[in-house]
């Protein structure tokens, strides 16, 4: 397990180095002049000047790159500002460390994350066995059919949707916002409920699907018609012995979802205006702040890689046969 | 169950998705043969069961109906008297349909029997056309990406499984790490920079330049699936018996690929391909949606449905549009890419 680990987290962090390099020369080098696009269609000599110097651009981009490494581990320090180690560089935009911005928005794009996998592992998973339990009866043909289509639909046409539907035209619910939960966990439900249900009708139906296919396929197995045969109660059957089966795939496209949603969920934040990750990503897009971007994406890179080795890490509590080496 | 034991033990490194059925060895579906198999090539045999699954036959007529809406929308636009690019809300147009804040004033968007599907707010087009228009923006933008990732997909995923060994694994973990890039993220990320650079900061965009880098970012992260499919079924293929007769009789790797390998991936890239088209699309008008992508007044479906999240307040009528029309066009392609495969690969059926 320790050695898996290890040869792991090395593997990960190779890979986030040539991610690194790779977003940076993209971001710093091939551009005629990143000052000049940070700054905008109405930019005075000075900005250009400042952008420049807090950007450090008078190196060489190789420069450059090996000061952005050195300060994750040493710190750096700009001429608006200290950035203590580990430093993701500093916004100009905002006047504030990179590692800052991303550790206030998190909270939002954390919470948004569990609520929906809360209610897309339970909806999702939870349909799919109904199926699988009553397969070839209408329940099952209802269930696969809504989930074909609740899949098909999109953020961006169900967001505007609910919010005319429960906001604007009703009243039902007010605007959705996000409330820290260490200060008022009722106020911090109310203000997700409505992204979290949007955005777990797209993830949902996907694990629909695939454990109602895996479940099927599972409850022909050897080992579950041998546990049928020794009289099991077809509870135990279904719940013990096929749904540890199913339990694999799932485990696999939840680590990949979990992933992609932790790095933030942009389209669902920029629907509904929560300030997470996704929103101050789209915000430094049109700002053209790089330091910020370069963040971001560092972290949800690694977020995905993080719950890769996760996600191979589970299969052998779930699966004993399959060896991690 | 063909062979459960290593189908869970491989699990991890992915479903078992078989697409060519190659690892079920040679005995053909279900491996019986009855009156209405003999004489009929593989190809009779899939398009025989295919036209027998009716939710197949219906969502193919909905799939070419989008088709043929992309291609004639200009004839149909020209028929139905109006452009795309009409600009209602001005002096030349009808400025007494909308109000001082540019929503129309009828009820219902603007929906006449003039304007079938209403008016769009603030910019004043008519709906109907917009729509037809976007829905060819898109799907060109679409298959331009499509037809790109399958021949990334297939070179890398041909060199991969054919040659193995080295190779496979420097191009294996190429994707890999390809893999590892937040795709939304990056879409994001790089639109602008990409665009900034072929364009001096203060000029404007040209909107082809626009649509190129567009298909070129959806492109570079959109073939990893498709040469991992490609793969699987190459380095099955290269121990079939017919590539090793192939190889004894002298012929050459490149013949071997163009002549016996190409032939059989067909079936798995147009599954794959017909699944990818539609989250194509749908990543594009997330793009369009965030701000990202094309820009106004270019016909977009992103765009329509960045308008309409603007004034679903007030016009809730105008994103239905738009929203219905995706949906039905999603869940075609999905259906349709599902018959596909049951059709080809009848025991992958479930």
């Amino acid at each position: 397990m320790l050695r898996f680990l290890i040869r792991r987290t090395i593997g990960a962090l190779i890979i986030l180095l040539i991610l690194s390099a790779v977003c940076f020369f993209l971001f710093f080098a091939i551009p005629r002049d990143p000052a000049r696009i940070s700054c905008g269609e109405k930019c005075t000599p000075e900005n250009l000047e400042l952008i420049r110097r807090s950007l450090g651009l008078d190196d060489p981009v190789p420069v450059q790159y090996w000061n952005f490494l050195s300060g994750i581990f040493a710190g750096r320090s700009y001429p608006t500002g200290d950035c203590p180690a580990p430093c993701l560089g500093r916004s100009f935009v905002h006047d504030e460390n990179v590692l800052t911005l991303i550790q206030d928005r998190f909270p939002t794009t954390l919470s948004l994350t569990i609520g929906a996998a809360v209610v897309f592992l339970v909806f999702g998973v939870g349909a799919g066995m109904i199926a699988a339990w009553r397969r070839g009866t209408a329940l099952d043909k209802f269930v696969s059919g809504s989930s074909l289509v609740i899949g098909s639909l999109q953020i961006y046409f169900i967001g505007p949707l609910v919010l005319w539907a429960l906001v604007y035209s009703t009243g039902l619910f007010g605007d959705p916002a996000y409330n820290a939960i260490t200060e008022n966990p009722w106020k911090w439900m109310v203000g997700l409920i409505l992204p979290w249900a949007v955005l777990s009708t797209i993830f949902a139906s996907n694990y629909t699907r695939m454990v109602r296919s895996t479940m099927i396929e599972q409850l022909q197995e050897e080992h579950v018609r041998t546990a049928k045969a020794k009289g099991m109660s077809s509870g135990t059957v279904f719940f013990r012995y096929a749904w540890r089966g199913a339990l694999i795939p799932v485990v696999t496209i939840f680590g990949i979802d979990l992933g992609t949603l932790l790095g933030g969920a942009i389209i669902t934040e920029f629907t509904f205006s929560l300030p997470g990750l996704g929103a101050l990503s789209i915000a430094s897009v049109f700002k053209a702040d790089l330091p910020v971007l370069m963040g971001v994406l560092l972290f949800s890179s690694t977020m995905i890689i993080l719950m890769n080795v996760l996600v191979d890490a589970a299969y052998a509590f779930i699966d004993p046969r399959i060896r991690l080496s | 169950m063909d062979s459960p034991v290593p189908a869970m033990a491989e699990a991890p490194k992915g479903a078992p998705y078989d697409p060519a059925g190659l690892e079920r060895g040679s005995a053909g579906p279900g491996g019986q043969k009855t009156a209405e198999h003999i004489g009929k090539s593989p190809g009779q045999l899939m398009w025989q069961r295919f036209k027998r699954d009716r939710a197949g036959v219906i969502s193919a007529y909905v799939v070419g109906f989008f088709v043929l809406v992309a291609i004639f929308a200009p004839l149909i636009s020209k028929l139905y008297g109006k452009s795309p690019y009409t600009l209602y809300n001005s002096a030349s147009g009808k400025p007494e349909l909308f109000d001082a804040l540019g929503y129309p004033i009828k009820p219902n968007g603007g929906i006449s029997g003039e304007f079938w599907f209403g008016l769009e707010p603030i910019l004043g087009r008519d709906v109907f056309t917009l729509l037809i228009y976007s829905i060819r923006t898109s799907l060109a933008i679409a298959v331009a990406v499509t037809l790109l990732t399958v021949t990334i997909g297939v070179l890398l995923g041909v060199a991969a499984g054919f040659t193995g060994g080295r190779t496979d694994t420097l191009i294996g973990r190429f994707t890999d790490l390809m893999l590892a890039f937040p795709s939304q993220l990056f879409f994001v990320a790089f639109m602008p920079v990409i665009t900034a650079m072929f364009v001096a900061p203060e000029d404007a965009t040209p909107t082809w330049l626009r649509v190129a880098v567009l298909i070129g970012i959806l492109a570079a992260l959109g073939w990893m699936r498709m040469a991992r499919i490609v793969r699987g079924v190459a380095l099955a293929m290269r121990e079939r018996e017919f590539v090793e007769a192939a190889k004894v009789s002298g012929a050459s790797n490149w013949r071997i690929i163009r002549k016996e390998m190409l032939p059989n991936l067909v079936t798995p890239i147009l599954v794959q391909g017909t699944f990818e088209l539609p989250t194509v699309v749908t990543s594009a008008a997330g793009l369009s949606f965030l701000g990202v992508g094309l820009v106004n007044p270019t016909p977009d479906w992103g765009l329509m449905f960045s308008r309409a999240a603007d004034v679903s307040e007030t016009v809730p009528t105008f994103m239905f549009f738009p929203g219905i029309a995706m949906v039905i066009f999603v869940v075609a392609f999905n259906l349709l890419g599902d018959s596909v495969r049951d059709a080809f690969d009848p025991k992958a059926a479930r």
